[in-house]
């Protein structure tokens, strides 16, 4: 084994990610100490790493939001570097800035490249610097402070072209966003992103942007090192989103050329070299109808869906990462993989496994997991931070597993995904599933045609819950005629009929209705 | 039991009625008790099972259709009596309160916002399924619920 990068990290996140960057230390020879909230206590990731420090109550505010805690539990357990995987801190320049003021390697750029890349009114200026086109808009604030401003912004979002997005400098997953049909209802769009942003990111600073419709959301993975070198490990397609939240994830992505996938690769390690950008950052684009690339913003960390990058480039991202916060160079493995970036091995899909019910506008579905299988064999791989038994808590974000397959090509793939999605057995919550199901059959979808508005138009969650609720009422009306009192925890069709429980009991007139807590703890520990 | 009668615990409609020689493609499914929180039971008579066909969820309350027939009846008479019976409105997902906008005594309209309830960072309305008087609210802001519990009661 080579000499690990740090002898000790601390990952100062939870769940699938933290689990995932668990596991790259563990690859690399490193120690990993865990941080948790108290509703975490059992988590896979505490019961993962090799120390685990008690953070704070469940709310983020009071326990993986804490600077100041997470950098001391990290300097009085001897971490060299700290890794903040997504969401919570990651982009936050105030915690890079606290742990390299602390003398501790943060695993990420630095954070005057998240302070200059997070503001996207910035990111947009510097790549019309370099002659690449940002989404077309405006570079400047919107000056919604002045009154007198008002006929200008409108001259603006005339010169753009209605309908025009309203969107946050600081924004993301769609806050601080508003979509405006005409000039008339600017004024009033304007002052709602702004508040909305203010309240969000603590910066109300809005600028105008054009709704490119049709697009396709394509972006580049990166690395770049100390000495300034920047490579791409290739693009993923991530059209299928809802309410700009992602769903399905691919790499390559779908329907581009070996030399527009040249294109926008170069585009994108653009942008990042004039930002001076080291360790992983992805660049996102929206391409328009016509072909064109438009660059929309950069994010200056790990990026949930980075497994199918890794899949068809052979490259461990996270790995990396470590190695470059350590002072590496980029390493001859990562500088081939970029060589062929443009010519990838093989294609991957990921499918985000949420909490939340498909049927009902994807409403969150927090609870307890009362079965929990997923999927294996050739060409899987899941990313999860649960097992059996766990519960998810209403507090934190509601992806509960990344189900990712790897084939020669792109329908080989999804011949894959739908074999592996059969494979998975989830009771007690109920998960976006049926929706990843539809989508690994859908003509539509398997022929490539995506936008990112796609899911709205297509799907039809309703009905699709209504197609199967007769026959599921059926096998629980049969399960309670056939022994007389219902199942144990059984899979159907999988198990005869008596190897149930309860089939000794009396008729239904008399039956228990499972009705104390001590025989359902007893039900659910009968062998399987 | 002849014939099982099978309804939907959430929205409380029949889905149906099945005899002993119906027949039900098994594959893909799941079928296995309810979970055990504490308004999960049923009166006896009744059993709870959780169902996943193709990854879509079902809990359902069967009980034998003769018995059901009886049960409907009787409650029909106690409805008569009272004019209207109370409603109970219940909670449709986990999470916790965070705003309570009635209290007992206030007329309410059919959609009026009653409470919102959070569950992962998004904030979830619950409205008024009829108009009526509060006649008891059963959670504070603060308080966490569990699909299932009474949220409040209109009379």
């Amino acid at each position: 084994m080579r000499t690990p990068p740090f002898e000790r990290v601390l990952v100062a996140n939870r769940g699938e990610i933290a689990v995932r960057v668990i596991r790259a230390c563990h690859e690399l020879g490193m120690e990993a100490v865990a941080v948790y909230s108290d509703v975490d206590a059992d988590a896979m990731h505490v019961r993962m790493a090799d120390a685990a420090v008690r953070i704070g109550p469940s709310a983020p505010s009071e326990s993986y939001l804490l600077v100041d805690t997470i950098v001391e539990v990290a300097r009085s357990t001897g971490c060299g570097a700290i890794h903040p995987g997504y969401g919570f801190l990651a982009e936050r320049a105030a915690f890079a800035r606290a742990v390299e003021d602390a003398g501790i390697a943060f695993v990420g750029p630095s954070s005057e490249a998240i302070d200059a890349l997070g503001d996207k009114l910035h990111a947009r200026r510097l790549a019309r610097s370099i002659g690449v086109d940002p989404v077309p808009g405006t570079l400047e604030r919107a000056r919604i402070d002045r009154p007198d401003a008002v006929a200008g912004i409108v001259a603006d979002a005339e010169a753009i072209g209605f309908p025009v997005l309203v969107k946050a400098a600081a924004g993301g997953g769609g806050r601080g966003m508003r979509r405006v049909a005409g000039p008339r209802d600017l004024p009033a769009a304007l002052s709602a992103a702004s508040a909305e942003a203010l309240s969000a990111f603590g910066d109300g600073t809005v600028y105008l942007e054009r709704e490119i419709h049709p697009a396709r959301h394509i972006e580049v993975q990166l690395l770049g090192d100390v000495t300034g070198r920047v490579v791409a490990l290739g693009e993923r397609g991530c059209s299928l989103q809802r309410r700009h939240q992602k769903l399905v994830e691919e790499a390559p992505a779908a329907g581009l050329t070996t030399e527009e996938r040249r294109a926008v690769h170069d585009l994108a390690v653009r942008i990042a070299s004039a930002a001076g950008l080291r360790n992983a950052a992805t660049a996102e684009f929206l391409r328009s109808p016509d072909g064109a690339f438009h660059f929309l913003e950069v994010n200056t960390r790990l990026q949930v869906e980075h497994g199918v990058t890794e899949l068809v480039s052979g490259v461990d991202i996270v790995q990396e990462q470590f190695r470059i916060a350590a002072g590496e160079p980029l390493s001859g493995a990562v500088l081939a993989a970029a060589d062929r970036a443009a010519t990838p091995n093989g294609h991957a899909v990921e499918v985000r496994l949420t909490a939340e019910d498909p049927s009902r506008d994807f409403l969150p579905t927090p609870g307890t997991l009362r079965r929990w299988v997923m999927p294996s064999g050739p060409g899987v791989r899941v990313d999860t931070g649960l097992a059996d038994g766990d519960r998810i808590p209403s507090e934190y974000d509601n992806l509960i597993a990344k189900i990712m397959v790897h084939g020669p090509d792109r329908d080989t793939a999804l011949d894959r995904l739908d074999r592996a999605l059969g494979e998975v057995e989830v009771a007690g919550v109920q998960t976006t599933l049926p929706f990843h199901q539809w989508v690994a059959r859908d003509v539509d979808f398997r022929a490539g045609d995506l936008s990112t508005e796609w899911v709205g138009e297509h799907w039809d969650g309703p009905a699709q819950r209504s197609l199967v609720a007769e026959r599921a009422a059926t096998l629980a009306a049969l399960a309670v005629l056939e022994t007389g009192s219902g199942p144990s925890s059984t899979a159907a069709g999988t198990d005869p009929p008596n190897s149930r429980i309860g089939r000794g009991d009396a008729g239904g007139s008399r039956m228990s209705g499972w009705g104390t807590a001590a025989r359902e703890a007893a039900v659910d520990r009968w062998p399987r | 039991m002849k014939t099982a009668r099978v309804t939907d615990r959430i929205s409380g409609e029949v889905v149906a009625e099945v005899t002993r020689d119906a027949t039900a493609d098994r594959r893909g499914a799941l079928v296995l008790p309810a979970a055990g929180t504490s308004t999960a039971h049923p009166e006896p008579g009744r059993t709870r099972l959780e169902v996943v066909v193709d990854g879509w969820r079902f809990e359902f309350d069967i009980e034998d259709a003769d018995r059901a027939d009886l049960r409907a009846r009787a409650a029909r008479g106690r409805d008569h009596q009272s004019q209207h019976g109370p409603t109970q409105v219940r909670a449709i997902i986990p999470g916790r309160v965070v705003t309570v906008a009635v209290a007992a005594g206030d007329t309410v309209e059919a959609g009026q916002q009653l409470l919102t309830v959070e569950a992962m960072k998004m904030q979830n309305e619950l409205r008024s399924p009829r108009d009526g008087v509060v006649d008891r609210v059963a959670v504070a802001p603060g308080a966490t619920v569990e699909p299932g519990d009474i949220l409040l009661v209109l009379a």
